[in-house]
């Protein structure tokens, strides 16, 4: 009994170790920070209790537009829901859209497995190259093709907030939704050949067949699917930095990057840690939800 | 709960061998000095690392290793990262009075050095009587011309000395452009201006400079002003409107803001598309690259407030060397050699002027060695004739500039806020940060 205990502790030390010395440790001194005035440097920064969680949700005002009534609020929550509809948006289309080429590439056409590459790839690339890459696009390549057909559309990409919120949803996800799709190929592959050869007999198309086979027997996979979308969205720092770097006149800023201009730009260390903290809760709360919401959709079979 | 302790001590025990290591480690590579230089100007990256190996190979037992990461803000978080990671380099770089209050204690005072009483703009970097920097280069800043255009054009750059006569060349170039009477020498040309709102620090710090550089003087006071009054405003917002009326996104303005630095000079001055930008000298080498014709044509013309000089550009030290004062005696001494080399040696100064294009910093000694651009020798000139400008960015609660009023300006910019709207709320900023 013995040497299990010590045997199974020596086993979990090297992970534990890692784990409180790079997540543990470094999550309760953020938390603490955030409760001080520190500037990054200062080596003795001062206590000031919950002043940095009030500024969070009273500095910097900002106008802004909901349908036509104009009002102001803290640039922080302003940002919060910029995200928040940015993921709602994005979790839809990529998951539909990986739903979609899963399905695509799961009916046996020919070429297959070269399409399911070359929907993968592009989540290869890094986020930042990506949103080098898409801003040479949005900037140069549309206004040209613009300039040249006269499309007023195609111009001026990314220098309106409009613009800018579609860039962003279009790069995350072209590089996501290759990634959902893996996980929906997954799922359907799963699915028992019986079902549908039961369906067959029945006389079901393939319309029928989609809607009370695959549908209900891939929701395990969106559950996932989902949660990762959903989280990725929220904590998207690299693409924004990249495509927009929350320009125009920071309308199109996420939480991460507002946060870490805060931290290192503003060198409000203490302000940034706490608006970290405030993420930190909402984003586990929000992705908590989701988690048990799908769960409950989930079908066995 | 003994186990949990032993568990604990074993975990801590362990951590302090990492960290162990790496201190003894540290202390047995000094027998060869290592210079660690962590510097933010892209622009000199390669020719300053051929003249640290050039010193290396005149000086054995010293190694010198460079990092660059470009761009003020940038900088600045990527120095924090270094020293809270504890990797603090032996030479870096501070901006001005407002850095060298935050780093001032891991600055080197270098008040000896022999090239301490040769250098300007040292009022920025000097605290308690000590110098904390040495001067990178001076620089400068206006609206860069295109002479080649300004002479086809019928237009005498001489006598721009004011609000009123620029914009009255504005205007005519801008008709002459409109009737394409200027399209068969230059093709690609179809504005005045071009202006790069997306860069906040060309709107918010170099713009706003010509503004707030005359109602506040200089860095030190700007960085002790609990507040501000805009006294310029209207004048500034003179310099933003025209820069946007007669730029190629003149109807709709907020477009500019998705107009970035390379688009304003490489593929806006460079190609010729438009005749004047708002830049300063150091866009001669990227200019070259694109076309050197066109490079060895380029001027300035002042930068007009109206209500204050309307016949200056502004003149300033982008950022200072500093020596790491928390390193060995070794690395201090070496870093500080290093230095003085590049600046006071006949080589250095070689490097300086021809290499890295730059102004020297120095009052004397560097007289054999004439600025080498036009952009430089233009500037000269303006400071020979005591038409000058300081710089007082720096002196900016941190951040304000970039991410405050050059935001600001972008929704003006874009119809969100009206002039007077940004103006109030970038003061109400201001007086929020101090």
């Amino acid at each position: 009994m013995k040497t299990s205990k010590l045997s199974f502790g020596l086993f979990v030390a090297p992970c534990l170790i890692a784990f409180l010395l790079v997540v543990i440790i470094p999550t309760f001194s953020g938390i603490l920070m955030s409760f001080t005035d520190w500037n990054g440097i200062d080596a003795n920064p001062n206590f000031v209790g919950l002043t940095n969680y009030v500024k969070a949700f009273t500095d910097d005002m900002v106008t802004t537009k909901f349908l036509t009534v104009e009002f102001q609020m803290p640039r922080f929550i302003n940002v919060f829901l910029f995200t928040a509809e940015f993921a709602i948006v994005s979790v839809i289309l990529i998951n539909a859209i990986g739903f979609g080429l899963a399905l695509l590439v799961t009916r046996g056409l020919k070429g297959s497995n070269i399409l399911r590459s070359v929907f993968f790839i592009p989540n290869l690339i890094g986020g930042l190259i990506l949103g080098f890459l898409w801003q040479f696009i949005f900037t140069k390549v549309f206004n040209h093709i613009g300039d040249t057909y006269g499309i007023e559309f195609l111009k001026g990409w990314l220098s309106t907030t409009g613009t800018g919120f579609w860039g962003l949803v279009i790069v995350l996800s072209w590089q996501m939704s290759g990634y959902m799709m893996i996980i929906y190929i997954a799922a359907i592959q799963n699915i028992p050949s019986s079902l549908f050869e039961a369906a067959d007999l029945d006389g079901a198309n393939f319309i029928l067949k989609l809607k009370n086979i695959i549908v209900p027997l891939v929701a395990q996979a969106s559950t996932v699917g989902l949660f990762l979308t959903l989280s990725n969205a929220f904590k998207l720092f690299d693409q924004n930095l990249a495509l927009t770097n929350g320009g125009p006149y920071l309308s199109t800023q996420m939480l991460a990057l507002n946060i870490y201009r805060t931290a290192f730009v503003m060198q409000d260390f203490g302000q940034g840690q706490a608006k970290a903290v405030i993420f930190l809760i909402a984003v586990s709360a929000i992705t908590l939800t989701q988690m048990s919401i799908s769960k409950k959709k989930e079908v066995e079979f | 709960m003994k186990r949990l302790s032993t568990l604990l001590i074993f975990m801590l025990a362990l951590a302090h061998g990492v960290f162990a290591n790496s201190n003894t480690e540290a202390t047995e590579s000094n027998k060869a000095v290592e210079v660690n230089i962590f510097q933010f100007k892209v622009e000199i990256a390669d020719e300053l690392q051929k003249a640290a190996r050039l010193y290396e190979s005149k000086n054995p037992g010293v190694k010198i290793v460079i990092e660059t990461v470009g761009g003020g803000d940038d900088y600045g978080a990527a120095l924090r990262a270094k020293n809270a990671s504890g990797n603090m380099p032996d030479i870096y770089n501070i901006g001005g009075p407002q850095d060298a209050k935050d780093w001032n204690s891991m600055l080197e005072d270098l008040s000896d050095q022999p090239w301490a009483n040769n250098v300007v703009g040292t009022e920025n970097v000097t605290m308690d009587g000590q110098l904390l920097g040495l001067p990178f280069a001076v620089e400068g800043y206006g609206l860069a011309y295109n002479k080649r255009i300004f002479k086809a054009a019928g237009i005498d750059a001489s006598k721009i000395v004011d609000f009123k006569s620029l914009e009255a060349a504005a205007v005519a170039l801008d008709l002459k452009i409109k009737n394409g009477d200027l399209a068969d020498e230059f093709p690609l040309l179809e504005a005045v201006f071009e202006y790069a709102a997306k860069e906040t620090w060309v709107t918010g710090l170099h713009t706003s400079n010509i503004a707030l550089a005359q109602e506040l003087g200089s860095g030190l006071t700007a960085s002790e002003a609990k507040t501000i009054d805009f006294k310029y405003a209207d004048g500034l917002k003179k310099i933003i409107d025209l820069q946007g009326k007669f730029s190629s996104s003149s109807e709709n303005t907020g477009l500019l803001n998705a107009v970035d630095y390379s688009t304003q000079v490489d593929t806006g001055l460079g190609i010729e598309r438009v005749a004047i930008i708002q830049q300063g000298n150091w866009i001669y080498g990227g200019v070259k690259a694109v076309d050197p014709a066109v490079a060895d044509s380029l001027g300035f013309l002042p930068m007009p407030m109206v209500g204050a000089k309307e016949d200056s550009i502004a003149v300033g030290v982008p950022m200072y060397w500093s020596v790491n004062s928390e390193t060995t005696d070794a690395e201090k001494s070496a870093s500080k050699e290093f230095l003085n080399w590049l600046y006071t040696s006949e080589e250095g100064k070689d490097i300086v002027v021809n290499k890295f294009f730059f102004i020297p910093p120095m009052k004397s000694g560097y007289e054999n060695y004439p600025v080498a651009d036009p952009l430089g020798r233009s500037i000269t000139e303006f400071i020979s004739a005591g038409k000058t400008i300081p710089w007082v960015f720096m002196g900016y609660p941190s951040g304000w500039g970039m991410d405050v009023l050059g935001v600001k300006i972008q929704a003006y910019y874009a119809g969100e806020l009206t002039w007077d709207e940004a103006v109030s709320q970038a003061k109400a900023e201001w007086a929020n940060a101090r």
